[in-house]
């Protein structure tokens, strides 16, 4: 074992001796994978945090691959055959004039051309339904009757569109929403009136993507309802042969007038694909934010499970040391074995992380989000990254355990009882932790001094993770101050077993940490959230309440905004005052882009606004301009600003009033003149709409005048200011409800780390559990001992992690006060409802643990095994 | 060996079948044609073969025999810790068979008492704690007289507040020995209590279970090796083969350890 025999001894020695039934030329690994199989359930419960980590890594990285090959597969088709797109430059450009076409045809070298004429559109079914895609795009275009370029819609029934109301629909959302040929429909669209259709056919193309809806028109019903009528969206080149995308594109590029580009084909599929992967991107980064979280949590778990493989085994391998391992060999060992368990661990992560990836592809699919359909892509990358961050993480978390495996003196061979960890590491471990504490505490002091968003949160987030670490290194210590009052007062109905159980729970006070950290850290998450997110909703409140006096808010859930007619209506309706619209501004100012808010109505009577200098008012060419961007931009009173777009004249306006920031406005305001001077009328659409009732006018009455007009535009939601508060916090809602979703991944595995624990701990303590059962203890009695310290614990953790989470998350908000972040609600409740179900889950974590505790023979007491 | 086994076993049944329910009989524990066998089919190991016992109130029993003997296996069974495949075990005038789990677990805590042989205290208590564990488990307030006299007998009094780790072997085994008393239990088991013990620990623990039955009317019965061990005892029964083969009264060292050569040759 500890010398290798020279070569021409082996002969010899093997005749010797039978070689059956020996141990083999590397007895240490035969001793670990022997011991391995020996303890399967513990082992079992390492590997599942281990693969929950990986699991999420790799399903992140499947996804986003996935995702990306499925797009880029759509989009070569739907963009085959375009060598070169002239577009705008910016949004506020109204498009490619319509004069231009000619031009871009007769460029040297081009064979086709082809305009692109499309917008959001909502489709109204017969029954006077909205027809609902969900995440999907529901869209209308043209339809190209020449088509030269690209793949030609396949008519599989009816015939294409000639005429003003005619519409045809892709299969897939004729199937999927029931829409038939010769089915009456009305086309929604941003300005354009509501129109009237009738469905004439259904049409197929290859690149069709789940519960996505594709209306075409006739060519100049989609000029006249998506176009302000001189201008395309774009326009798709396609070349002769033997002329480049390059060379086609850079001869075009020449001919081109300001506000227009020219793009190759390859940049086009390129931007497409990128648009919609960068809109996804944000689930690829949560998930791989809450793989590392995961993995984190189970570095701890899989330390902890070591750490007592080894205690439980000292005698074991103290035997091995007395027959001649030495020290390497034994850590070697137990290296061994976390090697075996971290890449069988990843192995089975990067499976689950392909179910994931397919279970959130349905999920998306489910929910109509418009996703293509394709087979799962697993890249080596994936497999790589995967395998090695689960292995790298699980010895790493082992490493600790196998030097103290390594420590261990061959006379514990003739030892009774474990040894406990010494009180000198652990003194050192708190003088560490409080260093690190002081550090941490130094790096939040100077997040909070500074005054300056950016720098603020990155102080603190340092801030953070050196409190999380010194917490880590100091819950030994706390675990005793936190858990022996709490047990007191948790354990005091319980008696003698309340006090057993407090007792046990700081008996290992690493372990005990371990245990709890996982929790810690899932809650640190928590909690933080759960601040921003109340401050979030308490800041939105108080601006509302402040800013906001309007009676009703108009608004929309879709991809359109409130037409600029429904706001028309609106000043109708009975009893209604006054109608304020306020419109998304973009044009480039002094030379630069900008984009703000337009206002076009009497602000005062729905808004208070606070004015520093002159007059809110923008009629006229006025503009007011906010405290802070003014101050940024040596922006004062009087002074005058040039806004320009392409192709319109431009408009100069004077700054006449600045106001305290206002993160409706935003920075800067004009009048409704200046944008509809500005901006393309096909555009024309409030982003809220702002309605003030007569005094004295009944309200319910108007409210149901609003509904009646706004009715007609089939998007428009009329709420008064309290609806609109709870339609606010219900959207935040939503997405701390993903988070909590999410985030509750990190619980579980913190539960298969205490359920570890809590298991190890029973195994460990079965003489004292028998001689429990011997003496006096019912089985009911053991278990709720078992119970209680693993309620303990989790509370504990919860404890630490809520205290963590609350502050820093605290301490987060308030960096972003200048974001509109200015109120800082500490959800107290929901702190209370954490420990609650942290209580719950501690206890449900050891039933398992505590059902195999009251099973023991009370003779255990007396004989091992 | 066995002196007039079936008068004994006549006189145990007359009585189990008269007295169960009356009043409390005079022995503490009994088995009645016990068997206890591991395993089964022809691989089975007979622990105990056919051993009828009566242990009496107030006495003092020591069992001896050598290695594999069954001596350890009587105890288990007459103790409730372990089952047995035939026979009946009495504690006082309640038969032990078909009891629950919940039922046992409740006549161990309050009528039986335990000294293991590796003193089995609960590392997290202290010493007064440990004594009064099983008084607590079961929700009850130790009688203080009867604490306070244990605690003199035991010789404890200034270790009270130390945990196990603080005590020497010969204390923790003293009070393991509170423990087992604390409770005023019909009958103490010791599993060869002073086995992990040098021989002035073993003198204490002894000459305490000694005054226990002197003095306080306890009933002890320890399984044992240790022929000095067993010369403390009022009777010692000889186990060998899994049958009682022997019983001697009023034993010295010697005499224990020439029936013992006898039974060993």
């Amino acid at each position: 074992m500890t010398t290798t025999p020279t070569q021409a001894d082996r002969p010899s020695r093997r005749h010797s001796v039978p070689t059956g039934g020996q141990l083999s030329k590397h007895p240490m690994r035969t001793v670990s994978l022997r011991n391995l199989r020996a303890h399967k359930v513990r082992l079992a419960l390492t590997l599942i945090s281990v693969l929950l980590g990986t699991a999420f890594v790799a399903g992140s990285f499947v996804f986003t691959d996935t995702l990306k090959k499925s797009f880029n597969a759509i989009f070569e088709t739907s963009d085959k055959g375009i060598d070169a797109r002239v577009q705008p430059t910016h949004g506020y450009v109204a498009g490619v004039p319509i004069g231009l076409l000619p031009t871009i045809e007769h460029v040297n070298g081009v064979r086709a051309v082809e305009p692109v004429i499309g917008a959001s559109m909502i489709l109204v079914d017969d029954h006077g339904k909205r027809v609902d895609t969900g995440g999907a795009p529901s869209h209308g275009a043209a339809w190209q009757p020449n088509n030269r370029i690209g793949e030609t819609p396949q008519m599989i029934s009816g015939h294409a569109p000639t005429k003003a109301g005619e519409v045809v629909i892709n299969d897939g959302a004729a199937k999927k929403y029931n829409l038939t040929a010769g089915e009456h429909v009305k086309l929604v669209t941003q300005n354009a009136p509501i129109t009237n259709a009738t469905i004439v056919g259904i049409y197929h193309v290859s690149y069709d993507t789940g519960g996505y809806l594709g209306a075409l028109l006739s060519r100049d019903q989609a000029m006249s309802l998506f176009t302000d009528g001189k201008h395309y969206d774009a326009v798709n080149v396609a070349a002769q042969a033997g002329v480049s995308e390059d060379t086609i594109t850079a001869r075009i590029a020449k001919v081109l007038p300001a506000g227009l580009e020219a793009k190759t084909g390859t940049q086009v599929r390129d931007d497409d694909t990128g648009g919609v992967t960068t809109a996804l991107s944000f689930i690829t980064y949560i998930l791989l934010g809450f793989g590392i979280v995961a993995l984190l949590v189970g570095t701890f778990i899989i330390y902890n499970t070591f750490s007592m493989i080894v205690a439980q085994r000292q005698r074991e391998l103290a035997l091995l040391r007395a027959v001649g391992a030495d020290r390497r060999q034994v850590r070697r060992s137990v290296t061994r074995e976390a090697l075996i368990v971290g890449v069988l661990g990843s192995a089975l992560g990067l499976a689950g992380g392909l179910g994931l990836a397919y279970g959130l592809h349905a999920l998306l699919d489910a929910l109509d989000l418009g996703l293509p359909s394709g087979g799962l892509v697993m890249s080596t990358r994936t497999v790589l990254i995967s395998i090695i961050l689960g292995t790298v993480v699980t010895v790493f978390a082992a490493s600790a355990p196998a030097r103290r495996a390594g420590r261990i003196a061959p006379v514990a061979a003739m030892r009774e009882e474990f040894a406990s960890p010494s009180a000198a590491g652990l003194r050192r471990r708190t003088a560490i932790g409080v260093v690190v504490a002081v550090a941490g505490a130094a790096a939040t002091v100077a997040g909070v001094a500074n005054d300056s968003a950016g720098p603020a949160a990155l102080f603190i987030a340092a801030g953070l993770v050196a409190v999380c670490a010194a917490t880590m290194l100091l819950s030994p210590v706390f675990a005793r101050w936190v858990i022996a009052p709490l047990g007191r007062v948790v354990g005091r109905p319980f008696g003698i077993v309340g006090r057993l159980a407090r007792t046990n729970a700081v008996r290992n006070p690493r372990r005990t940490a371990a245990t709890a950290f996982a929790l810690t850290l899932g809650l640190v998450l928590v909690a933080g959230i759960a601040v921003i997110g109340a401050s979030w909703k308490a800041s939105l409140d108080k601006l509302f309440e402040n800013n906001v006096t309007a009676d009703y808010i108009l608004t929309t859930d879709y991809n359109v905004n409130v037409p600029v007619a429904a706001a028309q209506a609106a000043r109708k309706v009975p009893g209604v005052a006054s109608v304020t619209e306020l419109q998304d501004m973009m044009a480039s100012v002094d030379g630069s882009v900008k984009e703000s808010t337009a206002i076009t109505g009497p602000i005062t009577s729905v808004m208070n606004v606070d004015m520093d200098a002159g007059s809110v008012s923008t009629s006229g060419h006025r503009m007011i301009v906010s405290r802070t961007y003014a101050d940024d931009h040596q922006w004062t009173m009087g002074t005058k600003h040039t806004l320009e777009v392409p192709g319109v004249k431009p408009i100069t306006v004077t700054v006449t009033g600045i106001y305290a920031d206002d993160q409706l406005i935003g920075p800067w305001a004009v009048g409704g003149d200046v944008y509809r001077a500005l901006t393309p009328t096909n555009r024309w659409a409030d982003f809220v709409t702002l309605v003030h009732a007569k005094p004295g006018a009944d309200l319910e009455q108007v409210r149901n005048g609003l509904k009646n007009v706004t009715n007609d535009f089939y998007v428009v939601d009329v709420r008064d200011r309290s609806e609109f508060q709870g339609y606010i916090a219900s959207q935040i809602n939503g997405l701390l409800g993903l988070l909590y979703g999410l985030l509750g991944l990190a619980i579980v595995i913190a539960i298969l780390g205490i359920i570890n624990t809590q298991a190890l701990s029973v195994i460990e303590r079965r003489r004292e559990i028998g001689m429990l059962r011997a003496v006096a203890m019912q089985r009911k009695q053991v278990r709720r001992t078992v119970y209680l310290e693993s309620l303990l614990i989790a509370v504990f953790g919860a404890f630490l992690g809520v205290s963590i989470g609350l502050t820093f998350g605290s301490l987060f908000a308030r960096t972003l006060r200048d974001q509109g972040l200015d109120t800082l609600s500490v959800p107290w409740g929901q702190a209370l409802l954490f420990l609650g179900m942290a209580a719950v889950v501690g206890v449900l974590a050891a039933l398992w643990p505590g059902f195999r505790a009251a099973r023991t023979p009370p003779l255990s007491a007396i004989a091992e095994g | 060996m066995v002196r007039d086994p079936p008068e004994r076993k006549a006189r145990g049944m007359t009585r189990s079948s008269t007295m169960t329910s009356v009043q409390p009989s005079v022995s503490a524990a009994r088995a009645v044609d016990l068997v206890k066998s591991y395993g089964s089919g022809p691989t089975a190991v007979r622990a105990l073969d056919h051993v009828d016992v009566e242990l009496r109130r107030g006495e003092f029993t020591a069992i001896m025999g050598p290695s594999g003997s069954g001596k350890s296996t009587l105890m288990h069974c007459l103790a409730g810790l372990d089952s047995v495949t035939s026979g009946s075990v009495w504690i006082g005038a309640l038969e032990l068979r078909g009891l629950s789990d919940k039922k046992m677990t409740a006549l161990r805590r309050d009528r039986i008492g335990f000294v293991f042989q590796s003193f089995n205290l609960v590392p997290t208590l202290t010493a007064l704690e440990n004594i009064t564990l099983p008084i607590a488990i079961a929700g009850r307030r130790p009688d203080q007289q009867w604490l306070n006299t244990v605690i003199d007998t035991l010789g404890l009094r200034d270790r009270l507040h130390h945990r196990p780790s603080e005590l020497s072997g010969g204390q923790q085994q003293r009070v393991a020995v509170g423990r087992a008393l604390a409770s005023r239990p019909e009958i103490v088991f010791g599993d060869e209590p002073t086995g992990n013990l040098d021989s002035r620990s073993s003198n204490e623990v002894l000459g305490i279970l000694r005054h226990s039955v002197d003095r306080l009317g306890q009933t002890v019965v320890v399984v044992t090796h240790d022929p000095h061990a067993a010369s403390y005892a009022d009777r010692v029964l000889f186990l060998n083969d899994g049958r009682i083969v022997d019983e001697l009264r009023s034993p010295t060292a010697e005499s224990v350890l020439d029936r013992m050569k006898g039974l060993e040759s």
